[in-house]
């Protein structure tokens, strides 16, 4: 009686899984079929890193219509500011027309959900770039990941040419524009008025902050933002 | 026993209330027209319906549809209005609601005179078999300021109150009309569940093509065939579908408004072999209600005859009956093949003659020869400086080329511009080793003959929104002949609304009708006659 009862259960779920596969068949992803693009040509082997990640992580991206298409697998391409998505049905690498997107995100590899937004880049960069938003509020603190191919030593690539990070880091607002900024204190006092500067030093010296390297920026900013305290962005 | 017996009735009761909730609820603003009118009409979807567009067709009684809408649904409700074509014979037509996912489809009977023959000729008419609809009266609603006898061109202030218990269960909007009524048709409605599979996904807002993809040769379905709809435009629009075991593809066309030209095409992965298109058409034959002989009183074929008058002379006038609020529609930022990196006009040029002229004198890196009756065309390679083996896509007017002959003859006169895409370009899971976009002058795709493998649709896209013009203020010199005073198809319950309508010149019959739902799915309506003398 038991064994009837097994074959059953099992003779049911052999049907389940029959039907499931039937009905996968012949149908489409309609999200990534509107990912447009040309096909990615890998950049010649240089000391450094051009790319974002070492490889391809699983990530999202929007598209202009507002579309979202997650759980693909995607790259940036920080020497040339493209996106790069591996289209496992066709093992093709795309370099997706930046005109097509509105952003992308990941998550790195320590479990950090980065986000970029496509958006007009400041009067030093003509065109449209790629921005990783590090701190988002009334005044948003953005990084352009910029990686060079530039010369150097011999003793440090045998080419003479390495992929140098230009990383540039603008506070933005989108009614009053971009204001380059420095990973500095200096840098991040100046672009506030006299009475702010006093309240910022305050701040960051009460947090017990230093402003050392990018994480250390990012957390005194989301303070600053917290506070409200107000960007001049005429410094 | 017993309780097997209230058992089942309970599920018959049970069944017979599902079946009453699971259909649309289908209105419009008059029963009888006259050809060259519009019928405005309002619909609320059941709870159950999760599709975004519903279809409303206007068909005869042997199940032709004369014209049809799409209609993006919102809140569960839609209004939109329909063209009755000047030559429609006199007769009953239905008008039907259904939708991909909704297996019932509702009826409603209207009357169409046709304006140069009327129904003095007609002695009997197909009307929908069966009881006309029951509406009763709901309490609960006041309907103040309007007389039992008006006058032509009289100023009514209506006022509707509405007691907040009854507010508080009407569901929606409520639709609120004052019309000229014919005496002697009332109309009924009718559902019909039909046996049509439900392929779609519920939350779809697209029009559907959907079809098969046989092969030339065998006649069988094709597996991984490539399915490609084309929507010629400015800026052109694809969309592909790989089939499976069954043949079958299923697009899905959102945000195109009007009517759109489209182009469904296909063939085997490696371009080599075309398929048959076969597209689904919908057919409410297997559908439709029954019908029987009801024979035409003469007070019918005199009121009437009055109507087709007056739609005949306020044809003189022309006005505008409708205000259509024309929307963006989907704005394509570029093709979907990609910017092009090279534009060339011939017609900036020297006249050339053919393609293959063309494209030795203007288009640098494409190569097209037209050797032994079979054309080829390559295109060079930018990374590589070599011409790429296969072919690029090719595109007239954005419809894909597979046969090179169609462009072969084209020269300098026929085509407006050229846009070139060197790249190997992707899209979705399709790769095109560059592509070639022509934009003939005239920019109708008419190079691009209709075949088995091609299929030319003229698609009704979605419906824009309208409102209906009430032209209440006419000269005195001129006749003020408006059969519809009022349509509110999507008038906000409150506890008092207050709406001005003035009477036209047409004297007979008026009817002011509320209708709605409230929340367990039943009927609102109330009614109120008057008479213009």
């Amino acid at each position: 009686m038991i064994y009837k009862k097994l074959y059953t259960i099992l003779l049911f779920a052999m049907v389940s899984t029959a039907t499931l596969f039937a009905q996968e068949v012949g149908q489409n992803n309609p999200n990534t079929a509107k990912i447009r693009g040309t096909r990615f040509i890998p950049y010649p082997n240089y000391t450094g890193k051009p790319y974002l990640n070492d490889k391809f992580v699983l990530g999202e991206i929007q598209l202009n219509d507002g579309m979202i298409i997650g759980n693909i697998g995607i790259n940036y391409s920080s020497y040339r500011d493209e996106l790069i998505y591996y289209n496992s049905a066709i093992s093709a690498q795309i370099q997706i027309d930046k005109i097509s997107l509105k952003g992308f995100s990941f998550t790195d590899k320590f479990g950090k959900k980065r986000v970029f937004h496509r958006q007009y880049g400041s009067a030093s960069l003509h065109d449209e770039c790629y921005f990783e938003v590090l701190g988002e509020g009334a005044t948003s603190l953005l990084v352009y990941r910029k990686v060079n191919l530039e010369s150097c030593d011999t003793y440090q690539s045998k080419s003479g040419l390495a992929y140098q990070p230009a990383y540039l880091y603008y506070l933005y607002s989108a009614q009053k524009g971009y204001l380059p900024v420095n990973l500095t204190r200096g840098s991040l006092l100046s672009k506030f008025s006299k009475p702010n500067q006093k309240v910022v030093k305050k701040l960051l010296r009460k947090n017990g902050i230093m402003l050392a390297d990018e994480s250390g920026f990012v957390k005194a900013w989301n303070l600053i933002e917290e506070k409200g305290i107000e960007v001049d962005f005429k410094n | 026993m017993r309780i097997i017996i209230i058992l089942f009735i309970l599920l018959v009761a049970f069944q017979s209330k599902a079946q009453e909730r699971d259909h649309f609820s289908l209105f419009t603003d008059r029963d009888v027209y006259t050809s060259g009118e519009t019928i405005l009409f309002k619909f609320f979807a059941p709870e159950e319906e999760h599709s975004g567009i519903v279809k409303v067709e206007l068909i005869n009684t042997g199940g032709k549809i004369i014209s049809a809408v799409n209609k993006k649904i919102s809140d569960h409700q839609a209004d939109g209005f329909l063209y009755i074509p000047d030559s429609l014979t006199t007769g009953s037509y239905l008008l039907s609601t259904s939708s991909e996912t909704t297996q019932t489809v509702t009826f409603r009977e209207v009357l169409i005179c046709n304006r140069f023959t009327g129904l003095a000729e007609t002695t009997s008419l197909l009307r929908i078999k069966g009881p006309l609809n029951d509406s009763v009266n709901t309490a609960d609603i006041q309907l103040a300021g309007i007389g039992e006898k008006l006058k032509p061109r009289e100023n009514v202030q209506l006022t509707m109150n509405l007691s907040p218990e009854k507010l508080s269960q009407i569901k929606d909007n409520l639709i609120l009309e004052v019309v000229n009524i014919t005496p002697g048709y009332e109309s009924r409605t009718f559902t019909r569940h039909t046996p049509k599979t439900v392929n779609r996904k519920n939350d779809s807002n697209g029009i559907a093509v959907q079809g098969i993809a046989n092969d030339l040769d065998t006649g069988a379905p094709f597996k991984n065939g490539c399915i490609f709809l084309s929507i010629p435009d400015s800026v052109p629009a694809l969309q592909y579908y790989i089939t499976g075991e069954d043949g079958h593809f299923n697009f899905e066309i959102e945000n195109f408004y009007g009517k759109i030209p489209v182009v469904v095409q296909g063939s085997d992965m490696g371009k080599k072999r075309l398929l048959r298109i076969t597209i689904s058409r919908d057919s409410l034959a297997i559908g439709l209600p029954e019908f029987e002989n009801s024979s035409v009183s003469s007070d019918l074929q005199k009121t009437t005859g009055n109507q087709i008058e007056a739609t005949t002379l306020s044809k003189i006038f022309n006005y505008q009956e409708l205000n259509i609020k024309t929307p963006a529609g989907k704005k394509l930022d570029y093709p979907f093949y990609g910017v092009p990196t090279e534009i060339v006009r011939p017609a900036l040029f020297i006249d050339l003659p053919d393609f293959t002229e063309i494209s030795r004198e203007l288009l640098s890196g494409v190569k097209f020869r037209a050797y032994n009756r079979i054309p080829t065309l390559q295109i060079l390679n930018p990374s590589t400086l070599n011409f790429y083996n296969d072919q690029p896509l090719v595109l007239l007017d954005g419809v894909p080329v597979q046969d090179l002959n169609i462009i072969k003859n084209m020269g300098s006169k026929d085509i407006s511009r050229i846009e070139i895409c060197r790249k190997e370009r992707f899209y979705g899971d399709l790769s095109f080793t560059g592509v070639i976009a022509i934009y003939s002058t005239k920019q109708n795709f008419q190079h691009l003959a209709e075949s088995s493998d091609l299929v030319k649709l003229n698609l009704d896209a979605l419906q824009p929104d309208a409102s209906l013009v009430i032209q209440g203020n006419r000269p005195e010199n001129e006749p003020d002949l408006r059969k519809v005073l009022l349509w509110q198809p999507n008038l906000k319950p409150s506890n008092t609304v207050q709406l001005d309508f003035k009477t036209s010149d047409i004297k007979g019959n008026y009817r002011l009708i509320v209708r709605g739902k409230t929340m367990d799915g039943s009927a609102i309506f109330k009614v109120q006659n008057f008479e213009v003398y």
